[in-house]
């Protein structure tokens, strides 16, 4: 059912629960005045049914509702979890650099969930508590004009008590709220990092973090908590204060004779429903208080802005492509460059092996070809398109990329193997493995592609793990792949192994291969040094080692005359 | 163990909030006797059938003091709640977490650390709540008791089949707990998966936007959501009808009052004071009823966070969840436990003997494995992938448990590998070593005394003191979650100088150089031999390392295939020298 359907039949059993709500205590009234004057008990029995019958169908009016409502607010949340989720996902490195997913996991559920709970009983408690409010104060009305006045400025103090209230604690909550995500960001960090902790014997560490946490969580609740007091107190004030007004206007128009015991009956049942709604109101609004917390960090959140931007979508070639980065100047921080000036040109098809020390701006070169971030000057040309100018998930579907870390999910092989993208071919995927040489661990598996892999890999080397990521990269077929360290996990026998596959792979693209170590990029026709973000040389492999004086040969004769012997 | 035990412990770990909480709820009900009361002498006064002689101003003035005692109940309430609820959850929390970190580390989840997560936050509320439940059902005992004798004092008859109803609905709800327990474990597990997977999904955030994933993903994110939203659905719906069931129960009490209290009225036997004061007590009778039902309900869907806590312990005694003793939530932390190395740690000879681990869901594992090395020796294990070899440092260590073997320190057996391998005897550098997002100290020292350990010399060890350098804040350095402000050769030389400041007997490495350039290692290698004293057990396929050897340990599909010096193996071991020549050796380069 569409959203707005809902909405309708929502609002349509919410005023039939009201209106049974509001007409009950008048069957109670009529009850009063019948019996004192002496009706005949049939009559009187009748009412006493009509009242059980009206209640008995609010109940069911009422259970539908509730349940509708809540239906509306789990799709609202979780619309607003994938909003959130892609939001993030989208967001550039340097933001998931500073938030563990555990924290995201607070923010992403966690906060979302405490706007639930808002969300499904709002629609529900503060809009039928505003109807039963008018209701009430309308029918006070029609009684007698001198109670509905009383106490529609009862209700008009009342609310704007309230009201004034309502943010007096929204500061301490979403203190309370950050440290909630700490704490949460700090275990599951921790929780994923045990085998570190054990073998560094720091369990003892861990658990002073986790008191130091727990602690701060602890401090910044007790605040709210505390600051929200004056809420709940004001009230109880308006709630008696209620009692009091309509008790005084009905004793004086009581001995006035202006007003029946049964009228009289029937204001104080809805006064009794005025403070309801009221303290219905409170409650949300110091459900507000919290929500409002949560609600101010998911828009933090969605405020965060990806200082990558798409492009208009120039379109990028398929097949082989060739690749120029010109006078291109990068650092995470805008005064700390990684890369200077770097300069130079992959022809389509060719292999580049890209040698240099560690923190040389190796890696930091893959991540400026995906737009995982943007130089700050210069640029870089795919097919001679700046690739600024393509649409980045064109761009990300031409470039593939196997890098040494993996992380696999709790799902199947399948799933893990595109992404749960339910559109790729199973004999596709066979296909590849096939290709990668992984045809016999893959008959291993009880299950095919259906078998559920552990999270984190459990139960898979690395090694097997990091082969999975070939066939990641293989199923889109990429005009570019760049290797960062793909294969450091191999042992020489399995590398030997995959050798064919990855050759018969690389021959449809044009490549990149990151190393460390010169073995890895014996299938380079070109080689690139970087040294502190500088092109140290630059040529075609086979004229590099020839040259006795390159660098190259040297890195060659060092590496191959092995360390200590 | 039972619900109850858990919640008896919850409530010993703040005993005086709790108490105190009770008397603030207790309050707070009876301030809801005046209100009640004070409207049945207003109506007999104003009818005229008043027993006591009250003003109506003294009417008006207890009404007000009832505001007065509500606030103090209210009070008594939030000065003692949000201590006793969040000091619950770390008791919880602690006891798990400890538990947790003295399970074998390779495994000591059951699932991934996301839907851990959902077991550390959403588990122990179910958990904290329920005494502040039990001060509500015992502070709406009371206010209903009270309201029970005064009613019978006034209509006997009225009174006890007014009650009837409300008897029945709570037999109701008792039989109707069945249902409930199955939808919120099914409701539970939703949310663990949903947890679980915004975990993952973050975790490989840059393997996602790499991959132009987004989309994909974000649909098998929708479909978690989905799951979730309809069992918790069901898992409400049942709350609802249940809740229903109790406000007809009312509806039908004042029924019956009204047909029973006509005649009665008719004949003033029974006053509007009376009938007015039934009807508000009616209510406050049902919502005990209601609570009653509620908590029975609540204590079933405790057991099953109690369940999913204790699933966390794997294993462990169910009672360690409960197990009472200090949290130090405020104040003075706990001094972190420091062991100097001792005569005790000294490591002479270590032997492996039958060593076995099979994994449950895979043929894969090690088998038998047998080798022993001395003080001073460099033992280099070796294979193809998935051969065994971190199978093999982790259970020796404890992080796997090891169905069989014995493992012997200088001849004495170990007992417990996972207590007795860590700092000061043995120090480990994992694969894909895991760093926390913390200062660069923090990270080196982990809880270790500054003054006790060389900082300087393990980072020197480690070759990463050119980076410190480089670094803005030196040691003061945040290296963000998983290290990712470092480069992957960053992150393995911190993982290697924590494991240097640890100053242990035996080093284990698993494939340390990995991420590291040709003279980064080399240099990282001449560093750690020129430190004679060092005797080390390491996973490696590079040359250097297997050159250096005293030992040379070959696994080949979870076993041992050969053991020996290089040349031996060369001479003797095929998996050996395939192992040697698949390197990019002098044999290519001479072929060039």
């Amino acid at each position: 059912m569409p959203q707005w359907q809902l909405a309708l039949l929502l609002g349509t059993l919410l005023f039939t629960t009201i209106g049974l709500e509001l007409f009950s205590p008048r069957i109670l009234a009529r009850f009063i005045d019948d019996a004192r004057e002496g009706v005949a008990i049939e009559i009187l029995k009748n009412s006493a049914f009509l009242y059980i019958g009206i209640a008995l169908v609010r109940q069911v009016v009422s259970v539908a509702a509730r349940y509708l409502s809540e239906r509306v607010g789990w799709a609202a949340t979780n619309a607003l979890r994938e909003d959130l989720t892609l939001h993030c996902l989208r967001l550039d490195m340097s933001f998931h650099n500073q938030n563990t997913p555990g924290q995201l996991i607070e923010r992403i559920d966690g906060d979302v969930a405490n706007l639930a709970n808002f969300f499904s009983d709002f629609v529900f408690r503060i809009v039928s508590s505003l109807i039963l409010l008018f209701g009430v104060l309308g029918l006070l009305y029609w009684e007698d004009w001198h109670i509905g006045a009383a106490l529609t400025v009862y209700a008009i103090i009342g609310m704007a008590c309230l009201f004034k209230m309502r943010s007096i604690a929204v500061p301490q909550w979403k203190a309370a709220r950050q440290a909630s995500s700490d704490l949460f960001g700090f275990l599951e960090e921790q929780l994923s990092g045990t085998e570190d902790l054990r073998s560094s014997g720091a369990t003892g560490y861990a658990l002073q973090q986790f008191y130091k946490h727990a602690g701060n969580r602890l401090k910044q609740e007790r605040i709210a908590g505390l600051k929200s007091i004056w809420l709940r107190n004001t009230n109880a004030f308006v709630n008696v204060l209620g009692y009091i007004i309509s008790l005084i206007s009905c004793f004086y128009l009581f001995n006035d004779g202006a007003i029946t015991i049964g009228k009289i009956y029937l204001v104080i049942a809805y006064t009794g429903m005025l403070s309801g709604p009221l303290r219905r109101l409170t409650r949300q609004m110091e459900d507000l208080q919290k929500a409002s917390a949560s609600l101010s960090r998911i828009e933090e959140l969605q405020l965060l802005a990806t200082r990558v931007h798409d492009g208009p979508g120039y379109p990028l070639p398929s097949g082989p492509i060739a690749i120029e980065f010109r006078e291109l100047t990068f650092g995470y921080k805008e005064d700390e460059p990684v890369l200077h000036d770097l300069s130079f040109r992959l022809e389509s098809g060719r292999i580049l092996g890209l040698l240099g020390r560690t923190g040389s701006g190796k890696t930091t070169v893959a991540r400026l070809l995906f737009r995982l971030y943007d130089p700050q000057s210069g640029e870089i040309h795919i097919g001679g398109t700046d690739i600024r100018q393509a649409k980045i998930a064109a761009l990300r579907d031409q470039v593939g990329m196997v890098t040494q870390s993996v992380q696999l999910f709790r799902a199947t092989i399948r799933d893990n193997l595109t992404f749960f993208n339910p559109e790729v071919a199973d004999d596709h995927i066979l296909h590849v493995i096939e290709d990668i040489g992984l045809l016999p661990w893959y008959e291993q598996q009880p299950q095919g592609l259906d078998t559920q892999l552990q999270s984190g890999g459990q139960g898979l080397s690395a090694g097997q793990a990091q082969l999975l990521t070939f066939v990641r990269v293989f199923l889109k077929a990429p005009g570019l792949v760049v290797l960062d360290e793909a294969t450091s996990r191999l042992d020489p026998a399995t590398e030997g192994m995959i050798e064919r596959a990855i050759d018969k792979l690389l021959a449809r693209c044009t490549a990149i291969i990151i190393a460390h170590r010169l073995a890895t990029v014996r299938r380079a026709d070109d080689i690139l040094i970087l040294d502190e973000g500088r092109v140290h040389e630059h040529g075609p492999r086979r004229d590099l080692e020839k040259d006795p004086n390159s660098r190259f040969s040297e890195l060659l004769r060092t590496g191959l005359t092995e360390v200590l012997s | 163990m039972k619900t109850y035990e858990v919640i008896w412990n919850a409530i010993r770990v703040q005993p005086w909030n709790w108490f105190f909480n009770l008397v603030g709820i207790t309050v707070l009900y009876l301030s809801f006797q005046i209100p009640a009361l004070v409207l049945r002498e207003f109506f007999n006064l104003i009818t005229g059938d008043a027993e006591v002689d009250f003003d109506f101003w003294t009417l008006v003035a207890f009404m007000a003091a009832s505001a007065l005692l509500r606030i103090g109940g209210e009070l008594g309430i939030v000065l003692t709640n949000v201590p006793m609820m969040y000091n619950i959850a770390a008791w919880l929390q602690k006891n798990m977490f400890n538990r947790i970190l003295h399970r074998p580390g390779a495994a000591a989840l059951p699932n991934s650390s996301g839907e851990a997560i959902s077991r550390f936050r959403g588990d122990p509320e179910q958990v904290y709540i329920f005494p502040l439940w039990i001060n509500d059902v015992i502070g709406s005992v009371v206010y209903s008791s009270i309201a029970l004798v005064i009613m019978l004092g006034i209509a006997p008859k009225i009174t006890l089949v007014a009650c009837i109803p409300v008897v029945f609905v709570v037999l109701l709800t008792t039989a109707m707990t069945r249902h409930i327990s199955h939808y919120r474990r099914l409701s539970r597990e939703a949310t663990g998966a949903v947890t679980g997977f915004i975990g993952e999904t973050f975790g490989a955030v840059q393997g996602i936007k790499v991959a132009n994933a987004e989309k994909t993903i974000l649909g098998r994110f929708r479909t978690l959501n989905h799951e979730r939203s309809q069992t918790a659905l069901k898992d409400h719906l049942f709350d609802e009808l249940r809740e229903a069931v109790y406000s007809n129960a009312v509806a039908l009490g004042t029924g019956i009052i009204l047909i029973m209290a006509a005649t009665a009225i008719r004949e003033e036997r029974f006053t509007i004071g009376d009938f007015a004061l039934f009807v508000y007590y009616l209510e406050f009778l049902t919502e005990m009823t209601w609570m009653l039902g509620y908590i029975i309900a609540k204590y079933e869907q405790t057991g099953i966070s109690v369940d999913r806590m204790v699933t966390l312990l794997q294993g462990g005694s169910p009672r360690q969840l409960i197990e009472r003793g200090p949290i130090y939530l405020a104040g003075q932390l706990p001094e972190i436990p420091y062991i100097a190395k001792g005569r005790e740690h000294h490591l002479e000879e270590l032997r492996v003997t039958g060593l076995t681990h099979q994994f449950a869901d895979s043929t894969h594992g090690i088998q038998d494995v047998d080798f022993a090395f001395e003080r001073g020796t460099f033992n280099v294990v070796t294979g193809r992938i998935g051969s065994g070899k971190t199978t093999l440092l982790r259970t020796l260590q404890g992080l796997l448990t090891p169905q069989s073997g014995t493992i012997h320190w200088n001849g004495k057996i170990v007992d417990d590998p996972a207590s007795f391998f860590v700092p000061p005897r043995s120090a480990y550098t994992s694969q894909i070593p895991w760093l926390f997002s913390a200062p660069l100290r923090e990270n080196l020292l982990m809880g270790m005394p500054e003054s006790e350990t060389d900082l300087e010399a393990a980072i020197h060890a480690a070759v990463l003191e050119k980076d410190l350098v480089d670094f803005d804040d030196g040691l003061d350095t945040l290296v963000g979650p998983k290290g990712v402000r470092l480069s992957g050769g960053q992150i393995q030389r911190t993982a290697a100088a924590r494991m240097f400041v640890r100053d242990p007997e035996l080093y284990i490495f698993d494939d340390l150089s990995s991420a590291l350039d040709v003279d980064t290692e080399k240099t990282l290698w001449e560093r750690l031999f020129a430190q004679r004293q060092a005797t080390c057990l390491v996973v490696s396929h590079r040359r250097p390392a297997l050159r250096r050897a005293d030992q040379i340990v070959v696994l080949k599909d979870g076993r041992i295939e050969d053991r020996g010096s290089l040349d031996e193996l060369l001479e003797r071991c095929e998996e050996m020298q395939r192992l040697w020549k698949g390197d990019w050796g002098d044999e290519t380069s001479d072929a060039e």
